[in-house]
Order: C-alpha cells, then structure tokens, then sequence
C-alpha cells in the first residue's frame, strides 16, 4: 500500500465522484516526496516566524498596536532632526548617533520588550506547544535560540531604523561629499552601540519571559527588572554623589551646586556614582559605550577606570540570560 | 508471528529486519527518586497498527518520549525505523509524527496557521507546507473550519487538530498518545475510524497509546502490553481478545447446579455473585451453555460476551512475555477477585456485536 500511493502521482491517486453539482475528487493520501529543509533553515524558518510575531504581524489588529506606538515614539526625535535641520541655516543634527536620545531608548525600549518578549515565548509555553516542537527535527536549544536570534533582530528594528532615519534627515542636507562622509563616520559607532543595545535587552528580556506562561506576570516582570534596576542605579548614584558632594566640599570651597551632574562637572566624581551604573543594564550598556569611546554625554557619567568593570558587567548581564534561557529549555517542554 | 519474533539483529548498527518499526531491549528509565517508569522493557514493533496499552502511569508517556529521544534511557536502548533513538533522535523525528497526549495548541490562530507553521518546522518549505497542512487537516475531516481560529474548536475537533500536525510532514510512523483522550462516544468512534484509516490507507505505522483496550481492539493489528513500566504481553489482536472474552451467564436460581453441569461439560465455570463466567472460546461456547442451561431447565436471565478488564489482563501474565503468541493468557480471570480499580475504566463504547456499552458498564460495576 505504501509503495502504490508513493508511486502514484497526484494526478492518478485522483479519483472522481461525478455529482449533480460538479466532481469532488477524493485524492487519497500523497506521499510527500518534495524536498527536505535541514536544521540550520528549520531555525531559520521558526526564528522569521517569530520576528513577524514580534511586530504582530500576521496576528490582529490588536497585536500591531504597541509594537507600532512604540517604534513611532521612537523615531519621533529622528523626525524632529529632519525638520530642524531642514530649517536652521547651519543644517546642523542635533541628535547624537551614539546615544540617540537615551530616555526615549529607555523608556520605548522597556515597553516594547516587555510587550512583545511574551508574545515569543509565553504564548507556547501557556499552551504546552513545545512538545510539538520538541518532537520535529531540531535540538532542543534549537527553540530559545531561534527566538533570542528573532527578538534581537526585532530590537534592532526598533532601534537602528531611527538611526539610520536620523542619518538620512541630516544628509539629505549635507553640504557635499565630506560632509556625507563625516556623517557616515559618525554613525557607524551608533549603529554598533545599537548592536549593543539590541543584543543585550533582547536576551534579557526573552529569559524573563521564559519563565512564565502568564503573558502578564512575563510583561510585568520584564518591566519591573527594567525600571527597578534603572530606578536604583540612579538612585544610588545620586547618594553617592552627594556624599561625594560633602567630601568635596571640605578641602575646598569649590561652588558646587544641588544637582548631581553639576558636581560631575566639577569634581572628581566618587567611585560609588561610577558602580552604581553596574545595577542597571542601561546604564551598564551606556558606561561601554563611554569605555569603548563615546563622547556624548550618556545617563551616566564616564566610568573612566571603572570601563572595564562595565565591559564584565554588560558580558555577566548576556552570558547570565543566555544561560538561564538555555537551562529552562532544558527543562521545561518534555510534556 | 513472524512479525514478533524476537529475532534481534546482531548489527550494532542499528539495522533491524524488515517490517520492524520499533525495537527495544532491556530498555530501562530510573526518574529521580527511584521512581522507575520503564523496567528492562524488550519488545519489537511490527509495521502497522499497535496498541500500546497500560494503565494511567504504566510508563507509556516515558515510552513514547524515549523513542523520539527526547529522553534519554538509563539503560538499554531503543530503534525506531533502524534509528538509535539516542543517536539519531533528528533523524527519527525528521519521520515520525506525535501527538501528544495533552492539550498543545495555539487557541489564536487558526488551524491553517497552525498547522502549515509545524510543517515548517518539520522540514517542509513554505510551499510544501500550506499545501500538506490543508490536505491533512482534509484528511482528518477540517474543511471550512480550518480557517477558524482554534480556541473556538469542540475537543474533537482539536483532536483532530493535533492528529493533523503530527501527519503533516508525512511521517513513516505516527506516534498517538492516547488520542481519544476526553471525547464522547461519537468522538472516540470517529477518531478511532480516522486513526484506522490513516494505519490501513496511508500505509503509516501508528503506535496508538491507551489505557482502553476495548479501544485498540477495532483498530489494532498488534498490542503491546505494559505495566509498571515492565513488558506483559506483545500479541496479535486475536490472540488477546480471545484470551479476554468471557461469557456471563446469569439463572434466576440454581447457579450452583448450572456450574456442576458445565464442569462436567468441561468448560471451567468460575462463580462470580450470582452469574457464572465461562471462558468464551468460540461460537460453540455459547451452544454448550444453550444445552446445559436447557438440559438443567434453568430460567435464563442474562447471557452475554464481555472482555476482561485491562487491569485483569495484566494479573494474568504469560509464561513467556517476550512475545510469542503461542499461549494466549489463557483463563478466564475472576473479575469478582478483582473489585473495581480506583482508576475506573469507562465503558467501552464500540464493543464487539452483542454487546452494548451499558451492559459492560453495568458488569464492571459489580
């Protein structure tokens, strides 16, 4: 039987039952004797599949909502360049590429990785899919890492396309080939601190997401990590500068003022204020930018000699949500 | 019985005879805890339809999972159509479908989606995919449906949901964990049909988990039998329901005096409350019992063939587990010895011709 319906063409296994409307045709069961994908392109094909879901699409309506709101928000400061430097005389940009406009990255960044990492992984976990994957023809950390090269992919939408948006509006006003070229200079470190960026958050936000099937416990804790971590970094470098502040003020009368960036300007600043960037992976991602040799200003101050404990600290933030991804799918999923 | 014979193939290789899907031997799974799921389990599967039958917890689930080498054995091994399961575990799901025994799918999307979207993942391009996820969800009986998003389907229709992503990429051996799990009697029987179809038709072996032995009975060419993780019994379907078909016979008076006569008849006449039970050995069972209840001139309340229970089956080993068919498990057991089982089977819905689901039921309950 099975070597009837295998040589048989489409053609042959048909066989038609003449009704009062028109023939339906019976087909039978076809062997499938097309070609075979390998693993390498099965990965592939989950991991687009994934990174559609990422933006909703080939979801509803509902499901484009915030990853659209969010990429609009962020190309927001990339339109405004457009526009200033269209109408200023210089044509000057003022948005540096390195750091784009950091509270927008941060604060657009957070939701959508909140928003959209469950909807890569939480959804199959909640409705015990993955034993169907399990069962086809991938490894088993084939799956998280189809969906963490699919949500790094989706971040550098978010992030690089306002770069380069930010790019195009200020050459279009370029004054000759230097000109293009001085601007092109400039942002291939921004695209590469993009890199950075996406990398890093995606993986961090796909291994929290791993670890619930609720979307809103997986959404509420990736948010929770984000803004707490970044809340205390902040918060602890305030401290320290002012503690550093009261330091700084007992060998010299040096005019120092409330605010905390203006002693970063005037003083040498404490070491608490450079360790407290380590908390937050913000933060950690802006102090190696600034280690590896970024000149605007970031959300926090230069580490200086402390660079090399960011470098540690941005690797520590990947390795660990690299390896506790792997580690759950290790585990969950046998059925 | 060629198809059992426990024959192994001395090539380290992993080659098996021909006809052989699956093959084990001394297979054996310790969880943590001591908890041993399968115990020094030697058994071969012939091409076409298998029943693997056992109680909740007998280690089929533990089974299955091995064979895709999903898990690996703490000793032993196994081969799935001439793959070792721990080696080559791509390559035997690269042909092998499964379907799970839970609830695995996607309630916001349609079965369409779902299912072109495993064929992916099975390995088919894109093309391939959209056009074996419609003819299988057709094969399983989805048409307009199938563009209606999941979360909306009857458990039957899910079912068949599940049984179409597991055919999608046209395997060689489908793996069905207990697949009638949760329907009525209509679904059972449709599923049934569907899965019998699918082994007859499209000439792909399917191993059929259960704890329903009535179930596998309609369906089955072979049933593999297991219990506390440890082989019972590999037969073919005949051979186990001969061996698991007793008659019941119930007189309004004279139980006693109907047992001697059918001693002396020869047939071994067990007592249980106040029926009989004879070993159902063929058609000419019921004439001996005609005669002798006549001969007596007993008034005759209730005769009727029913099967064994699964669990009484599995008191009631062979001598030989290994898999000659060669003695079926022979006597009648005492279902009375055997109060009902705390896992209660349901009745068993299509059973054979004179015989319906109530009055089983009703027999099991005492």
């Amino acid at each position: 039987m099975p070597a009837d319906t295998a040589s048989q063409g489409p053609a042959t296994a048909a066989t038609g039952i003449t009704g009062a409307t028109g023939v339906i045709h019976d087909l039978g069961y076809r062997r499938y004797e097309g070609q075979r994908l390998g693993r390498a392109q099965i990965v592939r094909a989950l991991a687009w599949h994934s990174l559609r879901s990422a933006f909703g699409i080939g979801r509803g309506v509902k499901a484009k909502i915030v990853p659209l709101v969010t990429f609009g928000i962020m190309c927001l400061p990339a339109v405004i360049n457009a526009a200033a430097v269209a109408l200023s005389s210089s044509h000057a940009r003022i948005i540096p590429y390195d750091t784009y406009v950091s509270a927008i990255r941060v604060l657009v960044m957070t939701v959508f990785i909140a928003a959209q990492a469950p909807e890569l992984v939480s959804r199959d976990l909640r409705s015990h899919v993955l034993p169907l994957y399990f069962a086809r023809p991938v490894r088993r950390a084939d799956y998280p890492l189809a969906k963490l090269a699919a949500f790094v992919l989706a971040c550098l939408i978010m992030i690089e396309i306002p770069e380069l948006l930010l790019y195009l509006g200020t050459v279009l006003q370029a004054h000759g080939v230097s000109d293009i070229w001085a601007q092109t200079r400039a942002l291939t470190p921004g695209l590469l601190v993009g890199l950075m960026w996406a990398v890093v958050l995606a993986a961090i936000g796909i291994a929290l997401a791993s670890f619930s099937g609720r979307r809103a416990y997986a959404t509420g804790s990736i948010a929770i990590f984000f803004f707490l971590t970044w809340t205390l970094a902040k918060l602890l470098s305030h401290i320290a500068a002012r503690t550093g502040q009261a330091a700084a003020l007992k060998p010299g009368p040096v005019g120092a003022g409330n605010h905390a960036h203006l002693i970063f300007a005037s003083h040498p600043i404490p070491a608490g204020v450079h360790l407290a960037g380590l908390i937050s992976p913000f933060t950690t991602l802006d102090g190696v930018r600034q280690w590896l040799g970024g000149t605007s200003a970031g959300i926090i101050p230069d580490p200086g000699g402390y660079g090399t404990a960011y470098g540690i600290m941005l690797l520590v933030f990947l390795g660990a949500a690299v390896g506790a991804l792997i580690a759950r799918y290790r585990k969950v999923g046998v059925a | 019985m060629t198809a059992y014979a426990s024959v192994r193939a001395a090539d380290p290789a992993g080659q098996t005879a021909p006809g052989i899907v699956i093959e084990t031997t001394a297979l054996t799974k310790r969880y943590p805890g001591q908890v041993i799921a399968l115990d020094e389990l030697t058994v071969s599967v012939a091409a076409g339809v298998t029943g693997l039958v056992g109680a909740n917890g007998a280690g089929k689930s533990t089974f299955i999972k091995i064979l895709l080498g999903l898990l690996a054995p703490t000793k032993g091994r196994a081969s799935v159509l001439g793959h070792d399961c721990q080696r080559d575990g791509e390559r035997i799901r690269s042909l092998t479908g499964y379907m799970p025994e839970h609830d695995c799918l996607l309630p916001d999307v349609t079965a369409t989606e779902f299912v072109t979207h495993l064929g992916r993942i099975s390995g088919l391009p894109p093309t391939a995919a959209k056009e074996r996820a419609a003819e299988s969800l057709r094969h399983v009986g989805l048409y307009e449906e199938r563009y209606r998003q999941i979360g909306t389907y009857s458990t039957g229709m899910k079912q068949r949901v599940k049984l179409a992503q597991a055919l999608v990429g046209d395997p060689r051996l489908l793996l069905l964990d207990e697949p009638t799990i949760g329907l009525d009697p209509a679904g059972r029987a449709a599923m049934l049909e569907l899965i019998g179809r699918i082994g007859a038709d499209f000439g792909i072996s399917i191993v059929v988990a259960s704890h329903l032995l009535g179930e596998l009975e309609q369906i089955c060419d072979h049933i593999v039998a297991i219990d506390g993780g440890k082989l019972l019994r590999a037969d073919t379907i005949t051979s186990f329901t001969q061996a698991s078909q007793v008659l019941v016979i119930e007189v309004e008076d004279g139980a006693g005096k109907l047992l001697a006569e059918l001693t002396r008849r020869g047939l071994e006449p067990k007592p249980q409350d106040r029926a009989v039970l004879v070993r159902l050995a063929g058609e000419e069972t019921y004439d001996e019992v005609r005669d002798a209840v006549a001969e007596l001139g007993l008034p005759l309340n209730r005769m009727e063939r029913r099967r064994h229970r699964i669990e009484e089956l599995f008191r009631d080993p062979p001598a030989e587990p290994a898999g000659h068919p060669a003695e079926p498990a022979g006597h009648p057991a005492e279902p009375a010895g055997h109060p009902a089982e705390p896992a209660g089977h349901p009745a068993e819905p299509a059973g054979p011709p004179g015989q319906s689901a109530e009055t089983t039921g009703a027999a099991d309950a005492r």
